[in-house]
């Protein structure tokens, strides 16, 4: 079995609207492992994109704790977190977030560049003649050669997100989260999307954990967890190992009579 | 760098909010800088003027509260500027400085001019030793016709061409070198004074206004005369010992107390006593005669002992003022401060200033202008960064996604902060660069109008009769760095929205 990269434990997040409390995660439990194509899913509303936002470090818990890659996310401050956001993780947004001001290329290359503000990161990609190979490659591998130049508002939807997951890419992180990244684009497209998380989750052992309501792609994934109402009620794993908090959260699911933990 | 590349796309993306500061800012520049160049043209044309052709760069007066001009014009109550009264000293500490390039005592005054019984008009006089005044001020006198005054030459005047156009106006023969005209004054001390003069040249001045132009030059003991004080003409007075002991013996009292006491037993009053009267009192021309310290120095130690003996008076004359040129590259400021404190150190109250207090209402007029000028740029300043903040943090809330984005994708705040300080700087410099060339094509149109100024205001607006704005490296430099600093205050608050923004943002989708 792979190393734990992505763990929560009895994880909640309380937000405030106005004066009314919403518990958006109930004491959530999970061990994600390295290399893993992990999907969350649930209605809306089910804390999937919450999950995200912690894993992601663009979160922090009210309560419970978060670590990744070995790091424990509310022990860290801003810039730390940023650092760790920079060089381990990298974001698929379910509305693509380019810049749009950037043609592809440099939306591609835009981590690279944020990378040599930083002293302590150390680039992955060290020299200029390397990165340009390396990003020409990743625009290659989604299929945009041709379109380099343009910017994001020439593309088409499915287009955009294969430049999203590229520019995801080109720091070589532990980790990508894709928040609903099919949710946007039609079915194929949608579905070729989903091919080419897996073909780079398996090219590069990244850690993929995308988040769907759409039960076609939650079963293109070999772990799957599944949310209600700010619970697990399902954490399962293609290769028949369940997740070490399962039992836990089965246990909670039935207490709060929600459904799941079929495997 | 990604900041500022990220920037540069941004100003093109929000075309119009772009414009809009672009354009605020541009119009901010122009305005800064046409306003600068016009403020600088009209101080620097007035210095060069005065300080070239009046005033000197600093300047001594008598004993005196208010600032005085050049002209003898003071806010005070004086009629008559009194005199320096320890000049000697302020010319040997000014020849022991390095930074002084000459200096020139002088005496000012209005005074009526006519022939025989018939006024003919009244004007400025400077009392002056002609040679001397033409090496402190080699540019600015041109003789006209006559000739220069000798020494040994008997009262003379030069008359600047529009006093001789006002003068043989009404006189019963035309005016010209050669002519004797009676001069006349109504002196503090002395009453009214009247002298003959023979006008030896007629003069111009090179660089003047309404009121230099008309400037006469006197022979300084004329003007001396005039004034009212002492006269050196015939030399210093000679005093018998019994006239030297009376004046250095003086008391006032002890004529009244004559009046009173019978016999003289006061006569012999103690002359030690005397030993810290007001020396002018020795003079008999009260302050206003000869000058100062020693006005009648009679060797004091003698005067008892050599009564008979006739003592010959050792006089310093008197001048009212003392011009100061610095030498170029050296600090006027500093010899102000050093020349105030010296005269302090004398103690008799007399006042050191600048030019600009010498050339009085005009250029008071211009740096008041700059005051005002400077104060307005304030205001507007205020409301224009207000208008470009509000712009700003508007562009902000419309890129909350973008930088959200980009923090989330790992920029640090302070490739936020960076973006956003360097829309500002590159909208700074493309509108700095619009406005500074529309300015200086204004400036170069506004040159070659050749607009004459009516009055003394818009003199001192324009830096001399006929405007011609200058067009000022400084004005610019200036109006850019004003607008540089606008538009970075109207960007502090928006940086700061910018900076709160929270990755997290990004998450919510646009």
């Amino acid at each position: 079995m792979s190393d734990i990269i992505i763990s929560l434990d009895k994880v909640r997040k309380v937000y405030f609207l106005d004066t009314v409390e919403v518990e958006a995660l109930k004491d959530i439990s999970l061990d994600i492992h390295a290399g893993d194509f992990v999907s969350i899913a649930g209605p809306s509303g089910s804390g999937k994109t919450t999950i995200l936002n912690l894993i992601g470090c663009v979160d922090k818990p009210t309560s419970g704790t978060v670590v990744v890659s070995g790091k424990r996310t509310s022990d860290l401050d801003d810039d730390s977190l940023t650092e760790l956001r920079h060089t381990s993780i990298g974001f698929i947004f379910q509305t693509f977030n380019l810049i749009p001001v950037l043609n592809i290329r440099e939306n591609v290359e835009l981590p690279l560049l944020l990378d040599s503000q930083s002293a302590r990161s150390q680039p992955k990609v060290e020299s200029k003649a390397e990165r340009k190979e390396w990003v020409d490659f990743l625009i290659e591998s989604v299929g945009l050669k041709d379109r380099m130049l343009h910017k994001p508002a020439e593309l088409s939807g499915g287009q955009r997100q294969r430049v999203a997951i590229a520019r995801a890419l080109v720091m070589k992180p532990a980790i990508v989260l894709a928040d609903e990244p099919t949710a946007n684009l039609d079915s194929a497209t949608g579905e070729s999307i989903l091919r080419l998380m897996r073909h780079m989750n398996e090219s590069f052992g990244t850690t993929f954990i995308f988040s769907t309501h759409d039960p076609d792609i939650v079963e293109e994934a070999d772990h799957v967890i599944r949310l209600k109402d700010g619970r697990i009620i399902e954490d399962r794993r293609r290769s028949g190992a369940s997740a070490t908090h399962l039992a836990a959260n089965l246990e909670t699911a039935e207490a709060t009579g929600t459904e799941g933990g079929q495997l | 760098m990604i900041a500022a590349r990220l920037a540069w796309g941004n100003l093109g993306l929000h075309r119009r909010k772009s414009l809009l500061i672009g354009m605020i800012m541009g119009m901010g520049i122009l305005i800064l800088f046409i306003g600068n160049s016009f403020i600088d043209t009209a101080l620097s044309g007035l210095q060069h003027m005065f300080v070239q052709g009046y005033t000197g760069d600093l300047m001594v007066t008598g004993p005196t509260e208010f600032p005085t001009t050049v002209l003898g014009e003071t806010a005070g109550s004086e009629e008559v500027l009194p005199h320096i009264a320890q000049i000697k000293k302020y010319e040997d500490f000014l020849a022991g400085r390095h930074d002084v390039a000459a200096t020139l005592p002088l005496l000012s005054g209005q005074v009526d001019f006519g022939i025989g019984e018939t006024e003919l008009g009244s004007g400025y006089c400077f009392g002056v030793n002609a040679d001397d005044y033409r090496k402190f001020f080699p540019d600015n006198v041109t003789l006209v016709s006559g000739g220069w005054p000798k020494e040994g030459d008997g009262p003379w005047v030069l008359l600047s061409e529009p006093t001789l156009a006002l003068l043989n106006k009404s006189a019963p023969a035309p005016v010209q070198p050669g002519s004797k005209i009676i001069m006349t004054a109504l002196a503090n001390s002395a009453g009214t004074v009247i002298r003959e003069v023979t006008v030896k040249g007629v003069i111009k001045f090179n660089q003047s206004n309404q009121q230099l132009a008309g400037i006469t030059l006197a022979d300084a003991d004329t003007m001396r005369d005039l004034l009212g004080f002492a006269s050196l003409r015939d030399g210093a007075p000679v005093l018998t010992g019994q006239e030297a002991s009376f004046v250095n013996n003086f008391d006032p009292n002890a004529l009244f107390e004559n009046l009173f006491v019978s016999g003289n037993a006061k006569q012999g009053s103690d002359p030690e006593a005397k030993q810290g009267s007001d020396p002018s009192v020795a003079s008999g021309a009260s302050g206003a005669g000869l000058s100062g310290q020693g006005a009648v120095n009679a060797d004091k130690t003698d005067k008892a002992v050599n009564a008979d003996r006739a003592v010959k008076a050792e006089v310093v004359p008197a001048w009212q003022f003392l011009l100061i040129r610095v030498k170029p590259g050296a600090s006027s400021a500093r010899l102000l401060s050093d020349l105030s404190a010296f005269s302090k150190q004398i103690g008799d109250g007399d006042r050191v200033q600048d030019w600009v207090a010498g050339a009085g209402k005009v250029a008071r007029t211009a740096v008041t202008i700059r005051l005002a000028f400077d104060l307005l740029v304030a205001v507007v300043a205020v409301v224009v960064v207000m208008i470009m903040m509000n712009v700003l943090i508007i562009s902000v809330n419309e890129r909350l996604y973008e930088i959200g984005t980009l923090r989330a994708i790992g920029a640090k705040r302070r490739v936020v902060r960076n973006m956003i300080l360097y829309e500002t700087a590159f909208l700074a410099v493309i509108a700095g660069a619009a406005g500074l060339a529309i300015g200086l094509v204004v400036l170069l149109l506004l040159g070659k109008s050749g607009i004459r100024a009516p009055n003394l205001f818009f003199e001192a607006l324009f830096g001399g009769q006929v405007l011609k704005p200058m067009v000022s490296a400084g004005a610019a430099i200036r109006a850019f760095l004003w607008i540089l600093a606008m538009g970075l205050g109207a960007s502090w608050y928006p940086t700061i929205v910018a900076l709160r923004i929270e990755p997290v943002i990004a998450m919510r989708g646009d």
